[in-house]
C-alpha cells in the first residue's frame, strides 16, 4: 500500500528545466503518511526525502533519496521498508541512475534504470522474489522520450519549476517511466492557498495531479499537492485517492533547505 | 429486544477492545461508542422489566476499559520507526558503492 502512498507524492512530471535553483545537497524532509480508515485518519508510515552529494572520479552528482517505513506499531502486522533513489546532475537535475527497492511483508521487488540520454534509452533491470525465496531477473532496454523521467526526479523537477510564472488553471501532461511503462501524468495549477503545517503557516501552490492509468490514481481533482510558494517549493501536504481508499501526507520537519 | 441489544453491545464491546489494543488509533472509538449506546439501551430495558443487569454492567466495564486504552494510546504513544539494523546498514552501503561503480561507467554531462 505504501508503494501507492509514495507514488502519490512522486506522481507528477515536468519538462526538464535548465538550471537547478531549488534543490541543494543536505536537504531532509520528513512526512507522516496517513490512511483513511472508516473516516478516521490513521498514521501509518514515515516518508523521508533527502538529498546528498555523491562523488565519482570525474563528477559530483546529487542523490535524491526517498524512504518509506511503517511505524513500529504496525511492523507486526505488515512491515514496509521502501527505498526510491535517483542520481541526478546537480545543475540540471537530469537523471543517470534510478533505483527502487520495495520490501513489503513477503513482497520484494527491485527496479533499476540506467539512462542513456544520447540514445534516449533506459537499461532496465527488474528483480523479484518468488514464493520459495529465490529471485528472478528481467533485463530490458526501453526507448524513452526526451522528457521522460522516473518518479523521484519528477518530483524534484516539479519543485524546480518556475510556478510563479504559471497562470492559474493551466495544466500540462508529462511522461513518467513506471514499471517499464511510460505513463502520462497531468498537473494542473488550481491556485494559491495558505495552510497550517508543522513547519508553520505557509502560502502554497495547490496542484491537482491525475494520470492516464486510472487504476492507480482516482478522480480528476482528488489527488492534490501543496508546494510552498517560496524559493524552496517544499511539498508540505498531499491528499490522494487510490483504488483501495484515500489518505494524506503531512510534513513533520524540513531541514537543510537551499533558501 | 433486551437480548438483541445485549448481544449487539457485547459484539461491539469485544470489537472495541480488540481495536483499542491493536494500533488502529481512534478508529476503536466507533465500536466503543456503539457498544456503549446499545449497552445503555439494554440497561434501561432491563431496569423497566426488572431483569438482571449484571451482564450489561460487565459489558459497560469492558467498554470503559477499551475507551481508556484507546485514549491513552492516542495521547501518549508516539510515532517512531525502527532503527536500521547492522545488516540493513551494510546492505545500503553496498548498494551505494554499486551505484557509484555504475555511475563511473556512464557518460555524465554536468
Amino acid at each position: 500500500m505504501l508503494r501507492i502512498f509514495i507514488t502519490l507524492i512522486l506522481f507528477t512530471s515536468v519538462t526538464i528545466q535548465g538550471q537547478n535553483n531549488t534543490i541543494a545537497a543536505g536537504e531532509k524532509l520528513i512526512f507522516t503518511a496517513s490512511y483513511n480508515m472508516s473516516g478516521l485518519l490513521t498514521d501509518l508510515a514515515q516518508v523521508t526525502m533527502e538529498t546528498s552529494a555523491v562523488k565519482t572520479s570525474k563528477n559530483t552528482l546529487l542523490r535524491l533519496k526517498c524512504k518509506a517505513r511503517t511505524y513500529t506499531k504496525w511492523d507486526n502486522f505488515f512491515k514496509i521498508n521502501d527505498l526510491y533513489e535517483s542520481y541526478v546532475s546537480p545543475n540540471s537535475l537530469k537523471p543517470y541512475l534510478y533505483k527502487r527497492e520495495i520490501n513489503e511483508g513477503n513482497y520484494y521487488k527491485f527496479m533499476k534504470y540506467t539512462y542513456n540520454h544520447k540514445s534516449q534509452t533506459v537499461k532496465s533491470l527488474k528483480r523479484k522474489r518468488r514464493k520459495d525465496g529465490t529471485f528472478w531477473e528481467e533485463n530490458k532496454t526501453l526507448n524513452i522520450g526526451s522528457k521522460t523521467l522516473d518518479l523521484v526526479t519528477t518530483l524534484y523537477q516539479i519543485r524546480n519549476l518556475d510556478i510563479a510564472k504559471t497562470t492559474i488553471g493551466s495544466s500540462d501532461a508529462f511522461p513518467v517511466l513506471l514499471d517499464n511503462e511510460e505513463h502520462i501524468i497531468r498537473i494542473t495549477l488550481l491556485g494559491k492557498e495558505t495552510i497550517d503545517t508543522k513547519i508553520g503557516k505557509k502560502e502554497c501552490y495547490k496542484l491537482a495531479i491525475s494520470m492516464n492509468a486510472d487504476n492507480i490514481l482516482k478522480g480528476s481533482n482528488s489527488n492534490l499537492l501543496w508546494l510552498t510558494a517560496d524559493a524552496n517549493k517544499i511539498p508540505v501536504y498531499a491528499k490522494f485517492k487510490i483504488a483501495v481508499g484515500s489518505g494524506e501526507l503531512r510534513i513533520q520537519s524540513a531541514t537543510g533547505l537551499k533558501h | 429486544m433486551r437480548q438483541l441489544f445485549i448481544i449487539l453491545s457485547l459484539i461491539f464491546a469485544a470489537l472495541g477492545l480488540v481495536l483499542s489494543v491493536l494500533p488502529f488509533g481512534m478508529i476503536a472509538l466507533i465500536p466503543i461508542i456503539a457498544a456503549f449506546i446499545f449497552g445503555l439501551i439494554a440497561f434501561r430495558i432491563s431496569k423497566k422489566s426488572n431483569k438482571s443487569t449484571k451482564i450489561i454492567k460487565a459489558i459497560l466495564l469492558v467498554v470503559i476499559i477499551s475507551l481508556c486504552i484507546s485514549i491513552y494510546r492516542s495521547v501518549f504513544e508516539t510515532n517512531v520507526i525502527e532503527d536500521d539494523d547492522i545488516e540493513t546498514i551494510k546492505k545500503e552501503k553496498q548498494s551505494d558503492q554499486e551505484s557509484i561503480d555504475e555511475l563511473e561507467s556512464l557518460e555524465i554531462e554536468n
